[in-house]
């Protein structure tokens, strides 16, 4: 069955590409990978199914999110693996909801994300909770600079969480203890497998899907649950005193990971619109691919086909309901 | 200047072993020469070697060891914790050789990913202008100080390259290990010479380094 679409797919490529040859494009169609671990992983995936199953070729454009959805505005980019709902928010007003350039699909997988640290300095120093980060005596802890302050990740440049992140040490009130971090997500990591081996404690923004709560035993900072009237959040976009502005000081809201598209794919590729419609990933899932191709540095291409050999029946299903 | 101060280091540094060595005698006496007050002290074995790992030796903490590290990062890469003076170099399955490093008194003003872009064995070594300016003595080497034991780079260096430049930031040996574990002295990671001669064994030319700087205002080297 599989084999027979693969066919008959293949050969409408071909003829489709004969009649609208298109210059400027390397492949037919065009995967933005932003710069985490699982949108690499689902990525890859997405990639391959497209190549075994609907047999177009594929080019992978890395880029941060918000870059990716411009250019999937100007029709250079043609899918999205991974929007986080809630923080892209402003970025699907703008090309999902105002321009109506991207098309979001409606099935999302569910994520989460807030502040970790390791379940050593949560059993050793207490360390639990959200307003833990106020005291000097945390501060102490996670000074190792010895400028009186402590040092935590809130995330790279160019995430929305990061910015988020900002507004939620401003809204707590621990941005007058701790200095908030901003790097690239593998020196950070290289900062939590270090604090890790020497038995120190870390602080660090952490969400899941992810391979670092396979390699570390992290536990989430307590929190207020999520409420929406003490989380107002301004972008740097919207405004340009978006800091002062805005206010976050519950847990983040539960977190969805939606695939989006350059809208004009519904008419040109709708096996494709079908398929990313229908991939129902589990976080866990996801994880365990991250893990897999960050960790263990599996051949992502490899990868991800032996995912679908012994994941068949479901990808079928993917491509079919 | 520096090639006098290193070579009364290391001469500090004998007279204290060749002291140590006599202790079994001079536990008699209780008495032992310290080299540093040019006097005959009163011996006390815990000062004796509280003062050792003050000015002859590493500090415990500070000794290569094979250590536990889970890491996504491949076997081979170095990381580099310069607030808390370690070097750890990636083994397969988890695991990572610990070195306690020394940080230039400035400092690294940065963190992020580098490579090793040159090694040399024996380096020699030029003084920067602002270090002329700052020790006239230096100009003396304003053309380079051939490798040797009195070079401050050590037995080995690695150059840290970001892209294809050199960052100027460097990794290498110190003929002084009493300074493992301190900010001092201008620039770089300093280790032992026997570890950074290990390290220098292991790392190849193109070997990623990731340098942690955690309350650094956090730009990348030009």
């Amino acid at each position: 069955m599989r084999a027979f679409r693969c066919t008959v797919a293949a050969s409408v490529a071909v003829t489709a590409s004969l009649l609208l040859a298109a210059p400027t494009r390397a492949a037919d169609v065009v995967i933005g990978v932003a710069n985490w671990p699982s949108a690499t992983a689902t990525a890859h995936l997405i990639k391959s199914i497209i190549e075994t199953d609907l047999g177009q070729t594929v080019e992978l454009s890395e880029g941060t999110l918000p870059d990716l959805f411009a250019a999937a505005d100007r029709g250079e980019v043609d899918v999205l693996p991974e929007v986080w709902l809630p923080n892209y928010r402003s970025a699907v007003r703008t090309y999902v909801d105002k321009n109506k350039t991207v098309t979001l699909v409606p099935r999302g997988v569910p994520a989460r994300q807030g502040l970790c640290t390791t379940r050593q300095a949560a059993d050793e120093y207490g360390l639990t909770s959200i307003d833990d980060l106020k005291s000097p005596e945390t501060a102490k802890l996670l000074d190792t600079d010895e400028d009186g302050m402590g040092e935590m990740w809130i995330g790279a440049e160019g995430w929305n969480s990061t910015n988020i992140e900002r507004i939620r040490a401003k809204s707590y009130g621990y941005d007058q203890t701790m200095t908030l971090i901003q790097s690239d997500e593998p020196v950070a990591m290289a900062g939590l497998d270090v604090a890790a081996s020497l038995g120190e404690p870390y602080v660090l923004y952490c969400y899941e899907p992810h391979h670092m709560f396979a390699l570390h035993d992290l536990v989430m900072l307590e929190e207020p649950p999520y409420n929406p009237t003490k989380w107002v959040v301004r972008t740097p976009e919207d405004d340009p005193d978006w800091l002062n502005q805005s206010e976050a000081s519950t847990a983040w809201a539960v977190s969805f990971i939606h695939p989006a598209y350059r809208a004009g794919l519904e008419n040109d590729q709708p096996d494709l619109v079908r398929l990313l419609s229908n991939m129902d990933l589990e976080a866990d899932t996801i994880s365990e691919m991250t893990y897999a191709l960050i960790v263990e540095r599996k051949d992502p291409e490899r990868f991800a086909s032996e995912w679908i050999e012994g994941n068949a029946d479901r990808v079928d299903r993917w491509l079919s309901e | 200047m520096i090639a006098r101060r290193l070579l009364l280091a290391a001469i500090g540094i004998l007279f204290f072993t060749a002291g140590l060595a006599a202790t079994a005698d001079a536990q008699q006496s209780s008495r032992v020469y310290d080299p540093s007050s040019k006097q005959w002290i009163v011996f006390d074995p815990d000062k004796v070697e509280r003062d050792a790992t003050a000015r002859g030796g590493t500090p415990e903490r500070f000794k290569r060891k094979l250590v536990p590290f889970r890491t996504s990062e491949p076997p081979g890469t170095i990381i580099i914790d310069t607030d808390r003076k370690y070097l750890f170099y990636v083994l397969p399955n988890f695991q990572a050789i610990r070195y306690g490093v020394g940080v230039g008194k400035e400092g690294f003003g940065w963190s992020g990913e580098v490579h090793v872009g040159r090694k040399a064995e024996w380096p020699s070594w030029t003084p920067t202008p602002d270090m002329i300016e700052r020790d006239p003595d230096l100009r003396e080497y304003i053309n380079g100080m051939p490798g040797g034991v009195e070079n401050p780079l050590g037995a080995r260096a690695l150059y840290l390259y970001k892209g294809n430049r050199d960052s100027l930031y460097r990794i290498h040996g110190t003929n002084e290990p009493w300074s493992i574990g301190l900010n001092v002295s201008s620039g770089c990671i300093r280790m032992n010479n026997e570890d950074v001669e290990d390290l220098y064994s292991r790392a190849p030319v193109g070997t990623k380094v990731i340098v942690l700087k955690q309350g650094a205002a956090l730009f990348q080297p030009s």
